[in-house]
């Protein structure tokens, strides 16, 4: 009795083990990283100093801002995405070769995308040339090397790329609807937009949700590689790209600060955590209802 | 020996295993001369770096750890991100390589002072250590820590033929500010964009600093006062780099797409013809100089400042150190004497077409006048050294790179960037207290 109580824990008991030592050692290790001041590979215990240290400066919260702003790009992607789901869902002529292009981007990786993106829109790049030879030379902004700019271009650039992953979900989501609905609809005289708006988002809310948690996790904690290609490697122009992981690869790698690093990571990581919550919250609802 | 890492104490089960191996080795009696030979052997382990911005390192290092007959020598390439930290970490463990690549000044500067590198004063013959330049920011408390490997004369280039173009003298490039800004001022007249590059990725920023703040300095210490609290970013004296970047921004002088290029394409907007003046290196030189037919011109800085180290050409140097954990010091200098001699010397030319970190080296094999002219006048004559490799790397990132992109954007003044680079540096000072006490005492190594 006891024995078959215990067998699917001593099934699991190697794997949870080794995701304990792959992932809770490096996590245990980091947070009390967070109160030393680590130089080489250990250092003296100084409290809550580094936590000062960080929340005192202000190249922190420059980061945190931009963050932030980058959150301003999930409305856009949402609405993108949901468009164009619902245009590829009325199977417009070649719908599936369209769902194959939109998808391209993210299958790619972001270096390579990146660095021919910001080959288009250097000053005197493709983009710009463009644009003068249409006489729009008022819109020929310096997209990479203008901080008033360079954010909003990484931006454009990750409402690109995450915008066919909503496009996947959403597109998936719709194509498992009862389809007599949407008959139904057509038959009573609702035009496309009230289809849209009355039919299929209603039936979308869990999924739209889903994208949106994953999306704000993706804008504060995994937006690494956008900022690094695009603000040439080092946030900017000036900080304008600085966010809040650059700052901490830049702390353990470029200003041998370990300890620093690992205070503003385990910050991350209690942000992060924090917002996966919401994430089970949705996915297990979404599981009682079927969606 | 050094891979072994055997580390003195004998136990039961390595007792019996050399027991048995002894036996086993009498018991084959004929077989025993070989294998002593063999357990005689010595291997170094050498982590190094190079062949991302020198081709034909590696052919180099095969050949002449190929050619090495004294000691088994395992070579390894890291990759550019982790040189540092790789070797800090593996020394932090005791497993340091013996030999390892070095960057100069602060780069290897914080594995001394965290006592992962051995110094080489009495262990790597000191005409090799003097003939190689590892220059003087590799000192420390009276010793040095690295052999020079190979060169990085950090210099201006200039384009011959817009020079003519433009009505001025293409064997006088500019000396001072003034003769400068007239220069560019003719450039300008003509539709030529007249200096500038590239400062996308950052680096121009770090080498103009690495020009123009000697330029009011009198001793390379001087600029680690900066750093200690002695001195300060704000003096007009140490924020005038700035100012003068922001005369030439306002100026119109800077190629308008400076900000969105990187350095290297910048650099080659000059081999292109399509930029008249801007920062460079030498090793670059026999190739562009090549491609161009020589038109490619070498020059300093023009002076502005009124310090004692206005006007020198800067010479910085790649080099090799020996981990203080090496169990074979004395074969690992042995082996780094080797690559300086006059033989490998040669190889190197041959391998990589650059010139190596050795002022005995037989320049009769450079054919190409520009090379050796710069040759002459940076590594042969008085030069100094690169103070950027000076700046804690807290520096580098949140004010040097920063205030030198925003300068050139017109977001800031010079007078603000100095306000941004003395705020940074007490940041600095608060994150690292122990450091600061490390700077002060290789000011004074450096004063």
């Amino acid at each position: 009795m006891n024995r078959s109580r215990f067998a699917p824990y001593l099934y699991v008991a190697p794997l949870v083990v080794l995701l304990a030592f792959v992932f809770g050692y490096p996590v245990v290790r980091n947070i009390e990283f967070s109160f030393k001041m680590v130089r080489g590979i250990d250092g003296p215990w100084i409290g809550l100093r580094n936590y000062e240290l960080v929340l005192g400066q202000s190249l922190f919260w420059e980061s945190v801002s931009h963050n932030l702003l980058l959150l301003l790009a999930i409305p856009v992607m949402v609405a993108v995405s949901l468009l164009i789901s619902i245009l590829l869902y009325e199977r417009l002529r070649g719908w599936k070769a369209y769902r194959i292009i939109l998808f391209i981007p993210y299958i790619l990786a972001i270096p390579i995308i990146a660095v021919v993106m910001k080959r288009m829109f250097q000053f005197n790049g493709p983009v710009n040339e463009v644009l003068r030879w249409l006489s729009l030379d008022f819109m020929a902004l310096d997209w990479i090397g203008s901080s008033d700019v360079a954010l909003w271009t990484v931006m454009l650039l990750i409402i690109w790329r995450e915008s066919a992953l909503g496009i996947i979900l959403f597109l998936a989501r719709l194509l498992s609807l009862d389809e007599s609905l949407i008959e139904a609809a057509k038959i009573d005289g609702a035009n496309w937009w009230q289809r849209a708006t009355r039919v299929l988002l209603p039936q979308m809310r869990g999924v739209i949700e889903f994208f949106v948690v994953v999306s704000v996790i993706t804008m504060l904690s995994a937006v690494f590689a956008y900022v690094y290609m695009i603000g040439g490697g080092r946030g900017g122009p000036g900080t304008s790209t600085m966010v809040v992981e650059l700052y901490i690869y830049n702390a353990l790698i470029r200003s041998s600060l370990p300890g620093i690093a690992a205070a503003v990571s385990v910050m991350l990581l209690a942000v992060s955590a924090l917002l996966i919550y919401p994430l089970f919250r949705v996915r297990s609802r979404d599981d009682g209802t079927g969606r | 020996m050094t891979t072994g890492r055997w580390n003195g104490t004998l136990s039961r089960r390595r007792f019996l295993q050399t027991a048995a191996a002894g036996t086993g080795g009498l018991a084959l009696g004929g077989l025993m001369p070989s294998l002593a030979a063999q357990a005689a052997d010595t291997t170094l382990e050498m982590w190094w770096w190079g062949e991302q911005e020198l081709p034909g390192l590696q052919a180099f290092l095969d050949e002449s750890v190929a050619a090495y007959k004294d000691a088994t020598v395992n070579t390894m390439l890291q990759d550019t991100a982790v040189v540092i930290s790789q070797f800090q970490t593996a020394a932090a463990a005791g497993k340091a390589p013996d030999i390892q690549y070095l960057w100069n000044g602060i780069y290897h500067m914080e594995s001394v002072w965290l006592g992962y590198l051995r110094g080489l004063n009495g262990l790597v013959d000191a005409e090799v250590i003097k003939a190689s330049n590892p220059t003087l920011l590799s000192q420390y408390g009276g010793d040095v820590y690295r052999v020079g490997w190979y060169p990085i004369p950090m210099l201006w280039y200039y384009n011959k033929e817009l020079f003519d173009q433009a009505g001025l003298n293409a064997d006088e490039p500019p000396k001072t500010w003034e003769a400068f800004l007239a220069a560019c001022e003719a450039l300008k007249s003509k539709g030529i964009s007249p200096v500038g590059g590239g400062i996308q990725d950052g680096y121009w920023g770090e080498w103009y600093l690495g020009h123009a703040l000697p330029q009011n300095l009198d001793s390379v210490g001087e600029a680690l006062d900066l750093f200690i609290g002695e001195r300060d970013f704000r003096d007009p004296k140490y924020y005038a780099l700035w100012t003068k970047l922001e005369e030439l921004k306002k100026a119109g002088f800077l190629n308008d797409d400076m900000s969105s290029l990187e350095l290297y394409p910048g650099i080659d907007l000059i081999v292109a013809g399509k930029l008249a003046m801007g920062e460079s290196v030498g090793t670059r030189l026999p190739a562009d100089s090549k491609a161009t037919d020589g038109q490619i011109g070498v020059m300093v800085m023009p002076v502005y400042g009124t310090g004692k180290l206005a006007g020198k050409p800067i010479m910085d140097t790649q080099g090799l150190g020996i981990a203080a954990g090496s169990k074979n010091p004395e074969a690992a200098a042995a082996f780094l004497e080797f690559l300086h001699s006059p033989e490998r010397l040669q190889a190197f030319w041959e391998k990589t077409g650059w010139i190596p970190s050795n002022t005995n080296f037989d320049t009769s094999v450079v054919t190409d006048p520009a090379v050796k002219a710069m040759w002459e006048d940076w590594a042969l004559s008085p030069n100094i050294p690169y103070v950027s490799n000076l700046t804690p790397g807290q520096f580098y990132e949140q004010a040097m790179v920063p205030a030198a992109q925003q300068v050139i954007e017109g977001q800031i003044t010079g007078e603000e960037a100095g306000d941004l680079a003395a705020r940074v540096v007490q940041e600095w000072r608060d994150f690292n207290p122990d450091l600061v006490d490390k700077y002060k005492s290789w000011a004074k190594d450096l004063a």
